[in-house]
Order: structure tokens, then sequence, then C-alpha cells
């Protein structure tokens, strides 16, 4: 442990904050501190920042309307009351999106992900576990890992308990009611809220501890209300925010030094959406990368326990297919479906892009498209994953999840448009470090699944979500620079022209589906840049002011 | 202009659009369609559909306005004989007519932030008022137009305010002919503008003998002529068609029962829960043989199926709609003589509250959302107080001279009060929406509302210097409320799941359906007469502090 950091951290908080009268009296005074600062940074709990000022940032969110309602709260001494209001807010605005359509509601004969999520309940709490995977009703296959099947089956079982219509074995099959929808809808929600949300309010308690209460409170508004993941959760209807809580959940507990904790966290959210895959090569590259400052036994040691750790959580969950090698193949080849093409419907991916160009699909054999798009995968993240080993900070974490799920993104095999919310994820939790990136990357993001919003119908949500949050994120364009607003602005100029062009001018014969090409044209662009700027930002991080975060607090005390 | 508000609520109703709405949906798609395709002459006659054109004419004319732009959306939708018709474009535009109108109500409180003073109290009614959760059930989601008519009436109180007597008669007038339930205050306008534009006003009360010599006879004149012509404009074209009988007949129905489908949260919901009481204690016991009670038989299945219709009681004497008029005028006779002895805005916003009480309590079938119109007048009332800013040091409760402008300091109790009524009141409006899927968001709208609302009054009530250290070191949102008010807010939360919940769980949808409608209802009404009794003390007791201090 490195007590002397945490001091330092202590005192120029103090320093940086009047307010905090507490704080001052148990840590040395601000001359001493400046000196143990600057000696401390070798240490393996900090992250990269030698800079001893905090500048404040306060006056710099003024324009957000969250902001000032934050500063209210603080003002009438809501702070305890604050969070519950929140979260009781994010749960209204979900539940009311929800009350609009899901994927496939009343198109038959497939209907879409809800029809499968209900019939994943249905198979999971009709048929023996060994069966699950190799279940051959040619109905909606379980293709995701053994959590989805573990959760669809509480889920089943519970809802079969209310009325076992809803999950009755093969004569429920695109079973739908007004009823089956609300018991649905609720388990989404109760599932956000005691993985996502839940982990959303801790990661900004524990982000933003050495922060004025208001930044923390207003970055937490700010998540709780990015609109991509509540349009497709509680919109589309998926269990996503389970997958991206989950790996909140591993931010949390790096964040506090639980590495083994943060690891099984993480090995639960691949354990329950392969696509959590897409965030391994930072996790991966951070873990190995602190090992290595541990000196040779200490590194050992940790490789063993981390190593352990993540065999058993895999284990247990895979546990019930290890039987034969057999079964465990059928498992993973229904996890990893590589026949269904290089990219679904129009991604917003470069494969996708190209392919307007040059055919790829029609060029190229299947196998020789998976080998080339996993190097290219390979070769992009390969700059920030060498980064994040040699310089395991915390804050290299997130750029480095940042940039690896970007890659995934833009040059995997098989990606769905809805993915973008993975590097969604980790972008939107630096909302208050990149505001003004972070703001615009969801508007982006959120303008990329339109196609698929608009054809579930729930235009009318997108359009509200959107732009609510484009109004409540103008604020954070006040104070950067002149390309960035203008880039702002020519994406809201392209936005709101192909919305209307969409509404009003048909497309061409020929292109019947030119609108939803140009949107993923244009949102490919937008992500190219983003991969580019946040891996510039990962290996320009020094620069960047000092945080602090919250480690072990009680030994703190006894040792200051 | 509060930007963040106008978008916030702009959001949350628009995300509202799918949620369930009401019969009174397809009443307002009749209304556009009798009034787009019917000559004057009909629109009080017509009776297609059983949804009849039942608001003044001035409501008429604001639909047929509508109907331009329903027939340009949708032709079919001023279609008389389509009845129950509710495509997604239909829902679509009857919903953002709504929203639309209810910018009126904004506007409203836009004025009333300038001329009540920009403090955060006044900011904290204007948010209190745009997001209401009793205007966003009603309105947003039920389906009426309250918000627009409740604009109005703000404009109106604050023209008051601001002294534009005339105006604000007008204004009144003008909405009375929207809509009649508004007659409910129409007694405190009269008494105040009677007595504060007809006569000298300096502010002090007048001798017996220079009443005369105090009044005007210009304004008089003016006041007259000026609501006579709105009443003209609207009610001219049906009195030279002789349809004056027909129009009343439609707009006072006095042939509906004493309550309404259930029990709005008033006197007469305490007086059916006393006889339901009193029956199954007859029937079940022998008490009643003991006290020589008679059961009326034939009301034994009356009341209890809550539906439109004479109620009649089993054993407690029946009300007729003469007597709960009587005690409707009798209640708001003290606060009417209050007003006309000393007419300055506080006391007539004041008799405002208590009338608008005292119909709702009082009155002959009574809706459950007329509880709005106690706790809109309410809020205004709060609104022209002076509160203290949060954190503005020791001297918080010493405000300045200039902020007084003869407005009393905002007090706990007026927040206890206003903060019960409108729980009680929004709780008792809860029934309407009896669909699942609304269940979550009735709650969590009230429930938000109520802590936001209640502990910014909460920090905006100045400090008494007096005051315990208990009470100041205590940062909890009820720590001004007595226990028995603590009780009460909480008692609603294991009062509402077993309604909303374990009712249904232990009996099905069809078993006792009556009783849980008649818990919210009951529960309800204990904490509006409550809340009334609260404030009534509050108004007569101030306005006797300010007369002992004029005499000394």
């Amino acid at each position: 442990m490195a007590p002397t950091t945490l001091r330092a951290n202590k005192a120029t908080k103090s320093k940086a904050n009047t307010a905090g009268a507490g704080a001052s009296s148990s840590s040395p005074s601000p001359h001493r501190t400046t000196t143990t600062t600057t000696t401390s940074f070798t240490t393996t709990t900090t992250h990269s920042s030698t800079s001893p000022t905090t500048t404040p940032e306060a006056p710099k969110l003024k324009n957000l309307a969250v902001y000032r309602y934050a500063t209210w709260l603080e003002e009438n001494q809501l702070k305890k009351t604050a969070v519950w209001i929140a979260v009781a807010a994010a749960v209204l605005v979900r539940w009311t999106v929800g009350l609009g359509p899901y994927s496939g509601q009343g198109v038959s004969p497939r209907f879409g992900d809800y029809e499968a999520q209900r019939h994943w309940m249905e198979l999971t709490i009709h048929r023996p576990i060994r069966e699950w995977y190799s279940d051959k009703s040619k109905w909606w296959d379980l293709d995701y890992p053994p959590l989805t099947a573990y959760v669809s089956w509480i889920c089943g079982f519970l809802g079969a308990k209310i009325n076992p219509e809803w999950f009755a074995w093969e004569t429920s099959r695109g079973y739908e009611s007004a009823d089956a929808k609300l018991f649905m809808r609720s388990t989404v929600l109760v599932f956000e809220l005691l993985i996502y949300i839940s982990s959303i309010v801790v990661f900004t308690q524990r982000w933003f501890a050495h922060k004025p209460w208001t930044r923390q409170h207003t970055a937490l508004l700010l998540i709780l209300l990015q609109p991509g993941v509540i349009l497709i959760d509680s919109g589309h209807f998926q269990y996503n925010t389970v997958m991206l809580g989950l790996v909140v959940w591993a931010v949390n507990f790096f964040l506090a030094d639980q590495d083994v904790l943060g690891s099984v966290a993480f090995c639960l959210a691949l354990g329950f959406k392969q696509m959590a895959l897409y965030f391994s090569p930072a996790v991966f590259a951070y873990l190995l990368g602190k090992s290595f400052r541990q000196g040779f036994f200490g590194c050992i040691w940790k490789l063993i326990k981390l190593g352990v750790a993540v065999i058993l959580t895999l284990g247990l969950l895979f546990s019930p297919w290890m039987e034969s090698k057999e079964e465990i193949l059928q498992v993973v080849q229904r996890i990893f479906p590589v026949f269904r093409g290089l990219y679904q419907d129009k991604v917003a991916n470069i494969w996708c892009a190209v392919n307007v160009v040059i055919k790829l699909r029609e060029r190229f054999a299947i196998q020789d498209l998976i080998r080339f798009s996993t190097l290219a995968t390979l070769l992009s993240f390969l700059p920030s994953l060498v980064h994040l080993i040699a310089k395991p900070t915390k804050r290299g974490l997130i750029y480095g999840l940042i940039n690896s799920s970007l890659s995934f993104f833009l040059l995997s095999f098989q990606v769905h448009e809805k993915s973008i919310l993975l590097p969604a994820l980790p972008i939107t939790l630096l909302i208050l470090d990149e505001p003004a990136l972070a703001a615009l990357f969801n508007t982006l993001a959120t303008f990329s699944m339109f196609p698929l919003l608009r054809q579930e119908e729930l235009t009318t949500q997108y359009y509200v979500l959107l732009g609510f949050w484009v109004w409540m994120t103008t604020g954070t364009f006040k104070n950067v620079s002149t390309l960035l607003k203008f880039l702002s602005a020519l994406n809201l100029l392209v936005i709101v022209s192909m919305h209307l062009g969409e509404m009003f001018v048909a497309p061409p014969a020929r292109y019947p589906d030119l609108y939803a090409v140009l949107n993923s044209l244009w949102s490919a662009a937008g992500f190219v840049f983003y991969w580019a700027y946040f891996n510039y930002r990962q290996f320009t991080l020094v620069n960047t002011p000092k945080m602090g975060f919250r480690v072990t607090k009680s030994k703190t005390h006894k040792l200051a | 202009m509060q930007t963040s508000l106008f978008v916030l609520s702009t959001v949350l109703k628009v995300l509202l659009f799918p949620t369930y709405h009401s019969t009174d949906f397809e009443v307002h798609r009749n209304w556009l369609a009798i009034t787009h395709s019917l000559p004057i002459s009909q629109w009080y006659l017509e009776k297609t559909s059983e949804w009849t054109l039942d608001y003044p004419p001035f409501f008429a004319w604001f639909e047929k306005f509508m109907s331009i732009f329903a027939a340009y959306v949708d032709p079919k939708i001023v279609q008389i004989d389509n009845l129950n018709y509710d495509t997604l474009a239909t829902i679509y535009f009857q919903r953002t007519t709504v929203i639309i109108s209810e910018l009126v109500l904004f506007w409203a409180l836009q004025r009333m932030l300038v001329v009540m003073g920009n403090r955060p109290l006044q900011k904290i009614i204007n948010w209190s008022l745009m997001l209401n959760p009793g205007l966003l059930m009603v309105d947003n989601m039920h389906f009426q137009y309250n918000g627009f008519l409740y604009g109005i009436l703000v404009h109106s109180l604050v023209d008051a305010k601001q002294g534009k007597l005339l105006r604000s008669g007008i204004l009144f007038a003008a909405l009375l002919n929207f809509k009649h339930i508004y007659l409910y205050i129409a007694p405190s306008y009269f008494a105040f503008l009677l007595r504060a534009y007809c006569f000298e006003n300096s502010g002090n009360s007048i001798r017996a003998r220079s009443w005369i010599s105090a009044f005007r006879p210009l304004n008089f004149v003016a006041l007259g002529v000026s609501v006579i012509a709105i009443f003209a404009a609207s009610l001219g074209p049906f009195v030279a068609m002789n349809q004056l009988p027909q129009l009343a007949g439609r707009l006072f129905p006095f042939k509906r029962g004493l309550t309404h489908s259930y029990w709005a949260a008033n006197f007469w919901a305490l007086y059916s829960f006393a006889d339901r009481i009193m029956i199954v204690l007859v029937s079940k016991t022998p008490l009643g043989q003991y006290f020589n009670l008679a059961l009326d038989e034939s009301a034994l299945s009356a009341t209890t199926r809550g539906l439109v219709g004479d109620t009649a009681f089993g054993i407690l004497p029946t009300v007729t709609a003469q007597h709960t008029l009587i005690l409707t005028v009798l209640l708001q006779i003290p606060s009417l003589i209050s007003v006309f002895r000393k007419p300055t805005f506080d006391r007539f916003i004041g008799s405002v509250v208590l009338s608008a009480f005292a119909s709702f309590l009082a009155g002959w079938h009574v809706h459950e959302k007329a509880i709005l119109l106690c706790t809109v007048t309410m809020s205004v009332a709060i609104a022209n107080q002076v509160g203290a800013s949060p954190n503005s040091g020791v001297n918080a409760g010493a405000f300045s001279t200039s902020d007084q402008r003869g407005s009393s300091a905002l007090t706990p109790r007026d927040v206890r009060a206003f903060m019960i009524v409108s729980l009680a009141g929004y709780i008792g409006l809860w029934p309407l929406f009896f669909t699942r899927p609304e269940t979550p968001i009735k709650v969590l709208i009230t429930a938000i509302w109520f802590v936001v609302v209640g502990s910014g009054l909460d920090q905006c009530i100045p400090k008494q210097p007096k005051s315990n250290d208990t009470l100041l070191s205590s940062k909890s949102m009820l720590r001004y409320f007595s226990l028995l008010e603590r009780l009460y807010v909480f008692g609603c939360i294991p009062v509402q799941i077993y309604v909303n919940i374990v009712h249904e769980a232990v009996f099905g949808q069809d078993r006792l359906a009556f009783l849980p409608l008649m818990m919210t209802s009951v529960y309800a009404a204990v904490g509006v007469v409550y809340g009334w009794l609260l404030y009534s003390a509050t108004y007569f007791s101030s306005s006797k502090a300010l007369d002992k201090k004029k005499t000394r």
C-alpha cells in the first residue's frame, strides 16, 4: 500500500476545496504535502499523474442544466435523497419507454429479440440443463453464454408461477399478451436496477471520490440518461445492461484495487454475453501490467490468484456441460455462430462501409474474412494494449476499454449495430472528463441505431430521448475548441437533415436502403475518428489532471 | 424563462403518449367531430355518442379551432359516427394539442415568476405546477385540457396580484365559459372584485357610514359590462336559438348522484364510509336491534357497485343536492366576509383556496379531479408568500422590506397543509389508472414530486429565531410535521401496497372490487379534510392577527 500517496491526495483535495475543513486537520500542512506528492508516483495504487494542483473545474459545468440541478440539491441538503430521486427518475424514463413496442412485436412468424428471450425462458424451465445448448427445435436457439441461460431460468420460473401459459412448452411460441410484456419488461428493469444502475452509482462515488459532490451527481444523472442503453434495453428489448453493469462492477473493483473481485465480475459479464470479449484485451492488459509491477514473486502470486479466479468463475458457469468434449464444443459453437456472416444488416463499421465499394462477402470466402477481420482487430487494439501493459493506470484502463471495444466494433467479425453500446459505455463513464466528446459520441451512437429503432416503431421515443440528450449536453460545448464545436454542429446538421430527408423525400427505387447506408457511412466515419482520438488520448494521458480514488479508506486513517 | 422546466416537462409528456387514455379521450374526439361537422345550433342537441358536449360554449369553440387541424391530420377524427376512433395518429394528435395548450400554463407561470418575485420559492412552485403529478395524470395520461384552463386561472390571479382587476375579472369570466367547474371559486372572485374594484380601496376597512361615498360607479359599470359581454358572446347565440334550458341541462346534470363513480376524497366519502361501517355493524352484530336502527335493504348494493347514479345510504339520512349546496355556501361565507372586509390579495387568494375546498369537500357529484383546483390555487397562495433562500446565512429569516410587498412569510403550517393535501389528493387520483403498466408511473411521478417539492419548500421556510435546535439540526423534509402527520404520510405506503398489489393477489380481480377503491378514497379524504382544517386555521388566525395590529 502507499500511505504517502493517499495522504498527498487527501491534502491536495483539502487545499483545493476550502470547505473541506475536516480533512485538513488530519493531514499535514499543504507545504509539506507538495513534496510528498512528487515522490510518491512510483507506487502501484496511483495512476499516471504527477501534477500536484487540482484546477477548480466546477465553473466549466455551469452551462449544464443537470449541474445546476445538482447544485440546487446540495444547497437544499438533499444529497442523501438525491441518489434515490435520480434512480427513480431513471426507472420512470425506462418504464415509459417500455410502454412502446418491442422488437418483433406482432411480426409473425419469427418475431424478434423479445421472442428469443421469452423462448429461452421457456426452454430453460422445460428442458434438462444439459440439453439447453443442444435443443433442436429450430426456434431461436440459445446462443448466449450460460449466465444468460441461468437468468432466463429464474425469469421463466417466476413467470410460470404467475401464468404458466406465457412459458408453456412449444405452445407458447410467439405468445404475446399485455401481461406477458409487462412481466418481461419488469424483469429487464429489475436486473438493470440491481446490476447496472447500482454499478453506475458506485462508479460515480469512486471515480469522483475527491471531487465535489455536485460533479459526482451530474455524472450520475448523465450516465443514467444515456439514450442508447434505454432505447435498446427498455425499448427494443434486451438484457445488455446486465452485461454492461457487470463490466462497470469490474471497473469499480479495479478502482478500489480489488483485482480478484474485479476479474470475477468481468468473467460473469463474459458469461452473460460473449460481446464482453470486446473489453477483454484492455482488462487483460491492465491486470497483466499491474502484476508486472509487483516484483517477481508478487507478480507470480498475483497471476495465480487472478488465474484461479478466472478459471473457477468460468468453470462454475460452464460446469453443467463439462462432461465431454462434444458437449462443450456444442456450447461454444452456439455462442460463436461464425456462419452468420461478416456483419448484420447495416452496421456502422469499416466492413460495411468498405462493402459499399467492394462487395467483400461475395468476393471472399467466409474463412478468409474471419482470419482477415481478426487480424485487423488485433492490429487495431495492439497499440492501446501495449501501452496499458506498460502503464497500467486506472484512467488508462478506461481509455483501454474504449479503444479495444471500438476496435472490435469497427473491425471484428459479425458485429451488430447494437454493439455500439459497448464502446459507448466506457466513453459515457468519462462524461465529465471528456464532456463534449462523450456527449457527441452518444449522439452519434444513438443515431447509428436509428434504422433498427425505426423498424420497431420506436421513433417517438428515439427522437425524444436523443433530443433531450442533445439539449442536456449542449452546455459541454461552451469551453471547447472551435473545431469540436464545428464537428458537433456538423454532426447535428447531418443527423437532422437525414431525418428530414427520410421523412419527406423517398429514396430512389434503385437504392431503397439509401438512408440506412448513409447513416452507417456517416456513423462509421465518426467512430473511426473516435478510435484515433482515444488512442491519441491514451498515449498522452500523463498530462491529465490528478485523479484521486478512494482506496481502502479505513487503512488510510490509521496510517495517517 | 425557465427553459429547463419547459424542456423537461415536454419530454416527460411526450414519453407519456403511449400510456392508457380514458374515455375522456373519446369524449374530446367526439367534441372535435361535433364542433367540426355540425352547425352551432346542433352542438348541444347532438347525441350520437353517449359523450355529449357538456362544457360551456367557449370550450366548444376551442374544440372547433383544434378540429381545423384535426381534419388536416386525419379527416376520420372529425366524423361524428366514427366512435371510439383511436389510431396512433389520432392519439398523437390529441395528446400534442394538450401539450401545446399547456403552454398557456407555462406562460402564466413565467408571468407569475416576474410578478411574485423571482426567488427560490417561486421557482419551486413553478416546477411543482408544471410537473404536477395531478396535471400529468389527468391531462397527459387520463386525457383532459386542465393545464390550459388552469393557465387562464393563474393568468387571472397574477393580474389580480398586479392590481389589474378588470382584466382579472374578464379572464375569470372567460374561464367560467370554458369550464363551469370554476364556479366553485366564483364567490371569492365576486366578493373580491366587488369590494376591491367597485369600492374605494385604500387598504383599510370602510366605516359603515362611508360605503356610499366609497362606491365607484364607473368601475362597477366597466366590470359589469365586460363580464356581461363575455357571457353574451358565449351564451348569446344559444339564448337567441332558445336553447338555454337545453344547454343548462347538459352543463348541470343534477340527475347524477352525490358521489362520482368512485368516491372523491371529500366529506361524502367519509359519510358513505361511515354508512358502510354501520351497515356491517347492523347486519352482522346485534348492535342494530339495540339501537333500533332500520336498514334500507335497497341501498345495500347501490354504493358498493361504484357506478354513476343515485347514491343511497343504508342507515344514515340521504343527502340531497340542496343540502350540499347549503353546506358549501356555509363553508365559504367566513372567508368571503374576511375578503370583503379587507380586500388584500393575500386574503383573496386564501379565500379562493377555501372556496375551492368548500366546494370540493361538500359539493354535489364532485369529481376526484377537482382536487386540482385546491392544490393549484394553494400553490399560487404559497408563491405569493415570502420564502427564505436556502443557505443564505444566519439572517435567512429576516428579509428586506423591498421583498415584503405586503405578503406574509411562508410558515411551516402552509407547507404542511399543502403537502398533505397534495399527497392525499394525488393518491386519490390513482384509481383513475387501474391498468397495470401505469401503476409504476403514477407511483413514481407522485413520489418524486413529493420528495423534491417537499424538501424544496421545507428549505424555503424562513428560520424562526426561537425555534429549537432539534428542528434546525434535523435535515429531514418532514421535520416540521407532527407525529400524526408523519404517520399519515408514511401510512400511504402500506395502504397503497395493499390496494395495488396485495388485494388482487388475495381476492382476485372481481371479488370485493370496491374495497381498495374505498380504502384509497377514505384515506385520501382524511388527508384532504385535515389539510383543509390546517389551512383554515392558518388563514383565520393570520387575518385576525393582522386586524389586531391595525387596531393597536
